[in-house]
């Protein structure tokens, strides 16, 4: 679904932070537009409520420098995370290339976890998005709190493809990048196949 | 399960779109004229050192017509196909062109509104097919998206951001 501008010679890729509410996604972005040099990205868009919640989406625009004389860049989005936003999020979906499911490694979390996980691929399929097609990774949040579940565990739970997993800590930012190169990396060979 | 295809915009395609859109421009008495996808990338401005982000303003605006897609939908209307911002300043126009494409135009408040749609919907009957044949042909994406692109940008992509990568 990338969009390849010939004449500009450009390709833009769209990456999309999916995940329960208070999981992360927010935090991620914000930590990549921290620490990234401002000429390598865009400006930090977010539609959030008073509360600081996500109402509509987050969206940060990353450029990978020219590749092969191509400009390429990679826009990351977030979705609103909270039950009753699913339209929001089909929205935020469209043209998708990858995934990245931020779940809440804490054990009180897991049926928020579930519930998130199968409406991603509910919402995939409505779109008639083939999944093998995009790129999907795994990242486990919050691993520095107690009670968390294993590694193994979530993994069984929430990741029925068999996609790159990654421990992170987004608030300090473990993960943070290794989450972000492995999904961009995930996403143009993925591209270049079909 | 068939994906939906991407959309490649060759040189030639692009003079055309960059034509109509100058043209637009010009008689419509706009300040800028933006394409940009449904998924919210910007595609091309007129003019094309237009002063603006145009990376966030194809994110918000595309965020902003599919939400006023869904509001027909909640109010059983068929369709709004289109949007209208309006400022103190200045005005913006939403315009769907196709399936993946919309068609933004600014302007100010000396400029009337109803000539800024007759102009805008010539336009889209202009630009359709145009972009009706850049979804249809994915030769030139495949072409370009190859195992050397693809190997490249790997190795960039390990390169990137080199400070931040052993956390």
């Amino acid at each position: 679904m990338a969009l390849i501008n010939l004449a500009a010679r450009e390709i833009n890729y769209k990456i999309v932070y999916y995940g329960c509410g208070l999981c992360g996604k927010t935090t991620n972005i914000q930590y990549i537009h921290r620490r990234v040099n401002p000429g390598a990205r865009g400006r930090l868009v977010s539609i959030a409520t008073e509360e600081e919640r996500t109402l509509y989406f987050d969206f940060l625009p990353l450029s990978l420098g020219t590749v092969k004389g191509l400009r390429t860049r990679f826009h990351l989005y977030t979705v609103p995370g909270q039950s009753f936003y699913n339209a929001s999020r089909k929205l935020v979906l469209q043209g998708v290339d990858g995934v990245v499911f931020v779940a809440d490694s804490q054990i009180s979390r897991l049926d928020e976890n579930v519930d998130s996980y199968l409406n991603l691929w509910d919402n995939l399929m409505e779109q008639d998005e083939d999944p093998s097609h995009l790129g999907i990774v795994l990242q486990m949040n919050k691993r520095d709190l107690g009670s968390i579940f294993s590694v193994t565990d979530l993994t069984e739970l929430l990741n029925h493809t068999g996609s790159p997993v990654i421990e992170a800590c987004a608030l300090t930012g473990v993960g943070v990048f290794e989450t972000l190169k492995t999904v961009c990396k995930q996403v143009i060979a993925k591209s270049a196949r079909t | 399960m068939a994906r939906r295809k991407g959309l490649v915009i060759n040189d030639e395609q692009m003079q055309m779109i960059d034509g109509v859109l100058t043209k637009l421009q010009r008689v419509a008495g706009s300040a800028f004229v933006a394409l940009i996808s449904t998924s919210g990338q910007p595609i091309t401005t007129a003019p094309a050192d237009v002063d603006a982000d145009t990376l966030s303003l194809a994110a918000l605006a595309a965020g902003s017509f599919a939400a006023t897609r869904q509001l027909a939908e909640v109010l059983n209307e068929r369709e709004f196909s289109l949007l209208f911002h309006e400022g103190q300043e200045s005005n913006l126009h939403v315009m769907q062109v196709t399936e993946q494409i919309l068609l933004l135009i600014t302007f100010g408040r000396d400029t009337q509104v109803g000539r800024v749609r007759l102009y805008t919907t010539r336009a889209v009957e202009v630009l359709k097919p145009l972009f009706e044949d850049a979804e249809d042909s994915d030769e030139g994406g495949a072409r370009t998206i190859d195992t050397d692109y693809s190997r490249e940008a790997g190795a960039a992509i390990d390169d990137w951001f080199p400070g931040e990568s052993d956390k």
